[in-house]
């Protein structure tokens, strides 16, 4: 559990560590709060020439309101996430997310956007990501870029960013207090076998469904969306949407839950959530 | 492990077949793969540098072909390892013609040891078939424009 | 207990006085230890289950900067001898094990090659550079297949899967059978278990040239066995090693061993002249340190309708992995002589075939054969009390031997030293509120929930033991020592990690002598320091280490007293000794103490003739039969219908270990072992893939019982001496999981018995239960999961 060898450069500033990566290219690594990489580094299932820490760049870590969006730094951790007012209010979503990740030391030094650009297929935030429409604003050599989070999880460990970009933000709607998270978790790791996030817009009529822990990747779950879209959200209307939730989707399976019980879970998480976030409507 | 799947390319199995057999062809379209060389009569060697978001690796390896029917089928045994493990695989591959175009299908029983075995038995599936679908979607496009390519 | 003073410290909840200092972090573990010039190997292993090794190249590793030196097996086999296996099973065929891989390895984790080098992270990174070209092989997975007769060859050389078979055999089975009402048949799989102790396991070896000696410090639960094992691996005589054993994170069996890496790295650090230290990483010790159960058996119980049992059959399969570790197939033989249970079962035949397959060696893992036992006839007793339409606890009580049988001998040729199992049963049902309970489940079975009660009642096995049925001994070695200064220095030849013996040997030791806890040390784990002893395992140290203690107290006491006898003018026999203080009888105004005959012992100006200078004593005791600690745990749980969920909503927990020193670390054992049963019932196996490759290496796959997952226990416990030692003690390391399994998993079979469900095997992982309801209630049939092996 030892790592390979690597240079290690600690940036002040987010147009230095740009640079550095630029510099480094492939053979570079960003170092967030660690708890991806780490591990990574100690199996030696990755081995970077040079390791570039953005954990000192200053002011990388917030939570703000901001032209009517919540806007989330970087290097925010998920404990701080999980303790927002702000986001209690405004965005509930994100802290109710962040409370199933890992234990106290986990959110203590992981953050949001080290998460997802990990994009382990079972991570927690994914589903939030895609639930709540949230953006990506990217720095890179050729300056500022903003990917949607449709577009963003491309396949399992792999996202939409350049090697040579930088995570800056993430950006995320104003929500009603009608969201829900529900997840079964791997007994041993705490990741999700399958993790269902819900924002239900009531004046809209209108749900999104972000899945996680499933597929070889999070997911929106259309085909509940569109059966939900202008239907009033009684039971049997909730739990025929959820029924759908892992259509089109090739479930993984492994020793933790075989394909066949990820989509029941998926179903099940589904509907549960959905019936959650409706009651806090 | 057990991997298979269809694909169909728009090209007759005899011309499919031909360039299966053809080094230069398949380095081009297997993921990652820097170097494929003929050592033998139906046998290559090869290095690949495959990687899946942070967790890179490089492999080196042997690939025999028997059972070799042209057009028709032929069976492909592959071992390999790299620092995170090794991979073995025995696949059958037929080829059989659809109108104009091929329907080829695979079916391989993989078996992947050490580290990749220990700490991604949850992907590992999704990776494989990931890669074998990256493989055809390339290896389709060079035999359909048939663009030798330059090495 | 009886003696002559008391401080009252026996059966005082105390906590422990070890806890500060492993608390505060300031404990010294095994990768603590500095020595000058000290080397650091790292183990290339197999990722091959079953391979032929073509090649092996080290050039570059050699090469690089920093390493002391790379060695493979045919450096190192040739120098040392092999890993010993200490059962003495007729007809056992046991592979040579080596140090290193051979020609060929045979389980991934297999060592290979070794590196030493200046530091840890130099010796990993020349991991990297070694080449080692395999062929692999067939490999053998499943113990079953492995019997049959085109299986691959787990050791070709061995020409066959079986390892040995063991036939326990007494009183007339086929008769009884015969005269069965009805059989009640169930095969049952125990499967395989990782222990994962938190510290894993490592060692520092260090040889003194000059001496020719030999000093190991290894994080084991064994240092005495291995004092008596080593010299036969390294070629250093007995007397010129020492082990020192630290503290020591969690052994629960896995350190019961000699094991390669203490053997190479003491023959590494006589061959290089530097010390060695080996620490072992988390994924080598889930796939390098030994597994626990791993049986597959197929159980009869035949009974009379009215609920009498009257003969047990067994026909089992051990899967022990490639090698013999120390007790490798002892481990399933317990699990035969433990059959019977509480039950006055008259005959039994227990057939044991121990198959090797490509996997790591199993061997004692907590509990060690016993919780099978437990497992399979407590199953068998509920199947039974179903099929009879019988009430489980009645059914038991129905067999119980009754008090006034004890000592009682079983069918498989134990005698059981004491007991009142229908006390224990009935202080469990009335902890738990059993009628309560019972309607409990009525209402909510009503109400549609799969809501169930669990009862095991268990006995074991503890306090090893006589020494003739013992490996290599099973007594106990105790020194106690007054110090001149009046302080006394404890020595105890068992070895704890964990149990808390410094408590309560001191507990023992201060009440008995009439001396503060606080002036009383508590010396373990050095064989410098405790010249003898047989180490901690099996439950044994309290009922024979502690016995060996109070021996050496006893003579010391009896020493004192001629010495305050010369001090007071009077003789021994006109002494009397109360609560450290000694006087003439009827004169306890004048009384001398410890302190003063402390000094005058080792002044010696004042001693009478023949008297030698000093009060030391130590002794050794040989137990004429083991313990047998019994009770009853009671669960209720509810199963989640729709995920498959088990919820733990009751757990009682009534124990009788008899006498308890102290009531605190008793609780904590009980707790432990409980958390480690839960563990096994509901989610802990070991998978390896149909290849042998090991899936569960990491905490990230294989999963441990958390804070979270332990219900409030209601624990209690009754009091039934043991005859088999002074303090009546039996022991209770192992209890909790003993009892646990079968308590928590009938509560789930029976939660789901109005389905029509009758057994599952363990783990009852939810996916597992979600399936056999959706099979019974929306009548799906279920494709086996590939991945739920
Ligand atoms: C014991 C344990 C339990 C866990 N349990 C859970 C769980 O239950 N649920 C869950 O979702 N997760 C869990 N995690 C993962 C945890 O949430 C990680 O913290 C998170 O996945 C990664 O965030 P990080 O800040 O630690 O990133 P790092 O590990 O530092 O980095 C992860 C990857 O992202 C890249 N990266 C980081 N920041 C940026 C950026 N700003 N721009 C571009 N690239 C960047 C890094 O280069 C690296 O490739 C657990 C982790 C551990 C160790």
């Amino acid at each position: 559990m030892i790592p390979a060898a690597f240079d290690y450069s600690r940036p002040q500033t987010l147009e230095e560590a740009v640079n550095l990566l630029a510099q480094h290219g492939e053979a570079a690594k960003l170092l967030a709060g660690g708890h991806s990489l780490i591990p990574a580094l100690k199996l030696r299932l990755a081995q970077p020439k040079t390791v570039i820490d953005i954990g000192r760049i200053a002011d990388l870590s917030y939570i703000r309101e901001q032209d009517g969006r919540i806007v989330v730094g970087a290097m925010t951790t998920h404990h701080a996430i999980e303790t927002s007012a702000l986001l209690e209010e405004k965005c509930p979503l994100l802290p109710e997310v962040a409370r199933h990740i890992g234990d106290v030391q986990v959110r203590n030094r992981g953050t949001l956007a080290g998460s997802i650009v990990h994009a382990d297929p079972a991570a927690d935030w994914p589903a939030a990501i895609l639930a709540l429409d949230a953006e990506m604003e990217t720095v890179g050599p050729d300056g500022p870029r903003v990917i949607a989070a449709k577009k963003f999880f491309v396949d399992l460990f792999q996202t939409a960013l350049r090697s040579d970009e930088i995570l800056r933000e993430i950006r995320f709607p104003v929500t009603a207090k009608s969201v829900a998270y529900v997840k079964t978790v791997q007994r041993a790791s705490g990741f999700a076998i399958a993790g269902v996030a819900v924002v239900v817009d009531a004046p809209r009529m209108t749900v999104s469904v972000g899945i996680t822990g499933v597929a070889a990747k999070a997911y929106r779950a259309t085909a509940v969306e569109t059966k939900l879209a202008g239907q009033s959200l009684s039971a049997e209307n909730m739990a025929a949407a959820a029924a759908k939730a892992a259509n089109r989707v090739e479930p993984l399976g492994d020793i933790h839950a075989s394909s066949e019980y990820r989509a029941h879970l998926a179903q099940l998480n589904t509907r549960r959530a959905l019936v959650l976030a409706a009651s806090r409507a | 492990m057990i991997i298979q799947g269809t694909h169909t390319i728009a090209a007759a199995p005899a011309h499919v077949f031909d360039r299966l057999m053809e080094p230069a062809f398949l380095q081009q379209a297997i993921p990652g793969c820097e170097k494929l060389e003929k050592t033998g009569e139906d046998e290559y060697i090869a290095h690949l540098k495959l990687g899946i978001g942070s967790i890179k690796g490089s492999y080196a390896g042997k690939v025999r072909l028997t059972d070799r029917q042209p057009p028709h089928k032929f069976t492909m045994h592959l071992q390999g390892s790299g620092g995170p493990g090794f991979v073995k695989g025995t696949s059958a591959i037929e080829l059989k013609a659809e109108g104009e175009a091929t329907e080829l299908h695979y079916s391989a029983n993989v078996q992947v040891g050490g580290l990749i075995a220990a700490v991604g038995s949850r992907v590992i599936e999704a990776v494989a078939k990931k890669l074998a679908g990256e493989f055809f979607l390339k290896f389709s496009a060079i035999v359909e424009h048939d663009v030798k390519p330059e090495r | 207990m009886k003696s002559g003073t008391s401080n009252g410290y026996f059966g005082q909840a105390l906590k422990r006085v070890e806890d500060p200092r492993l608390i505060k972090g300031i404990a010294t573990y095994v990768d603590d230890l500095r020595l000058p010039g000290l080397l650091h190997a790292a183990i290339l292993r197999s990722p091959h289950a079953h391979a032929r090794i073509l090649g092996v190249k080290t050039e570059a590793a050699k090469n690089l900067p920093g390493v002391a030196g790379v060695f493979t097996g045919t450096d190192i086999n040739p120098a040392c001898g092999l890993v010993p296996c200490a059962s003495s099973m007729p007809g056992l065929k046991a592979p040579r094990h080596t140090m290193l891989a051979g020609d060929r390895v045979y389980f991934v984790g297999h060592p290979v090659v070794v590196v030493v080098a200046a530091s840890p992270a130099i010796a990993r990174d020349a991991l990297d550079l070694i080449e080692v070209d395999y062929d692999s092989l067939p490999a053998v997975t499943n113990p079953e297949k492995a019997l049959e007769k085109d299986s691959p060859l787990t050791h070709p050389d061995q020409g066959t899967n079986v390892a040995f078979t063991w036939l326990l055999a007494n009183g007339d089975v086929d008769g009884l059978f015969a005269q069965a009402d009805r059989v009640i048949k169930q095969r049952i799989v125990h499967q395989r278990l990782t222990p994962m102790a938190i510290e894993p396991r490592g060692c520092v070896a260090s040889y003194h040239a000059g001496e020719g000696s030999l000093t190991l410090w290894t994080s084991t639960q064994i240092p005495h066995l291995l004092r008596t094992l080593l010299p036969g691996v390294i070629g250093v005589a007995e007397n010129k090693i020492r082990i020192i054993t630290p503290e020591v994170g969690g052994g629960f069996g896995s350190k019961l061993d000699l094991y390669v890496e203490e053997a190479m790295c003491s023959h590494l650090a006589m061959r290089l002249g530097s010390p060695v230290k080996w620490i072992e990483g988390r994924r080598e010790n889930a796939m390098s340190t030994i597994h626990g159960r791993d049986q597959i058996g197929d159980y009869e119980l035949a009974v009379k309708n009215d609920g009498t049992v009257l003969a047990i059959k067994a026909r089992t399969i051990a899967d022990i992995g490639s090698y013999l570790q120390l007790l490798t197939p002892t481990i399933p033989t317990l699990t035969g002589l433990m059959i019977c249970g509480c039950y006055k079962l008259k005959a039994v035949r227990f057939e044991l075939t121990g198959v090797y397959t490509n996997k790591m060696a199993t061997d004692a893992y907590r509990g060690a054969g016993r919780p099978e036992a437990t497992y399979a006839i407590e199953r068998l007793m509920d199947l039974a009390a179903a099929e009879l339409g019988l009430d489980p606890a009645k059914i038991r009580q129905k067999n119980f031997p009754k008090p006034g049988e004890f000592p009682f001998q079983t069918a498989t040729g134990l005698m059981y030293d004491s007991g009142n199992y229908q006390r224990a049963l009935k202080k469990a049902q009335e902890l738990a509120r059993w009628d309560a309970l019972l309607r409990q489940r009525e209402q909510a079975r009503q109400a549609g929930r799969l809501f169930g009660i669990g009862l095991s009642t268990y006995v074991e096995i503890c306090g090893l033991g006589p020494s003739k049925i013992m490996a290599a001994g099973g007594w106990e070695w105790g020194c106690v020592r007054l110090e001149m200064s009046g302080k006394v220095t404890v020595i105890t030849g068992t070895t704890p990690h964990g149990q808390g013996q410094e408590t309560s040997f001191a507990q023992i030791v201060g009440d008995r002598l009439g001396v503060p806890m606080e002036d009383i040390v508590v010396l373990r784990g050095d064989t410098a320091s405790a010249h003898y002893g047989r180490d901690t395992y099996g439950s044994r140290a309290t009922a024979v280490g502690g016995t060996a203690l109070i021996m050496s107290v006893d003579k010391i006491i009896a020493k004192a007293k001629i010495l305050a006898g010369a001090l007071l003018g009077a003789s021994a026999k006109k002494i009397d000794f109360r609560n450290g203080r000694f006087w003439v009888k009827g004169k306890p105004k004048n009384a001398i103490d410890w302190k003063r005959l402390g000094q005058e012992a080792y002044e010696a100006k004042n001693l009478p003739a023949n008297l030698e200078p000093g009060l030391e004593a130590s002794s050794f005791f040989e137990p004429k039969n083991c313990t047998y600690p019994f009770g009853t745990h009671i669960v209720a749980v509810e199963v989640e219908r729709e995920t498959g969920d088990v919820k733990i909503v009751k757990y009682v927990a009534v124990d009788d270990c008899g006498p308890q020193v102290n009531p605190l670390l008793v609780e904590g054992q009980v707790q432990g072992g409980i958390a480690h049963s839960l563990g096994q019932v509901l989610f802990e196996r070991t998978v390896y893939d149909e290849n042998g490759q090991l899936l569960t290496g990491e905490f990230t796959d294989y999963p441990m019982p958390r804070a979270r997952d332990i219900p409030e226990y209601v624990i209690g416990s009754t009091v039934t001496p043991s005859p088999s030692n002074p303090m009546g003690v039996k022991g209770v390391g192992e209890a909790g999981t003993i009892g646990a399994n079968p308590a928590i998993a009938n509560a789930v079979m029976d939660a789901l018995a109005p389905l029509g469900i009758r057994h599952l095997d363990l783990p009852l992982l939810p996916e597992k239960l979600w399936r056999a309801i959706e099979e019974k209630t929306a009548g799906r049939k279920m494709k086996k999961p590939r991945s739920q092996s």
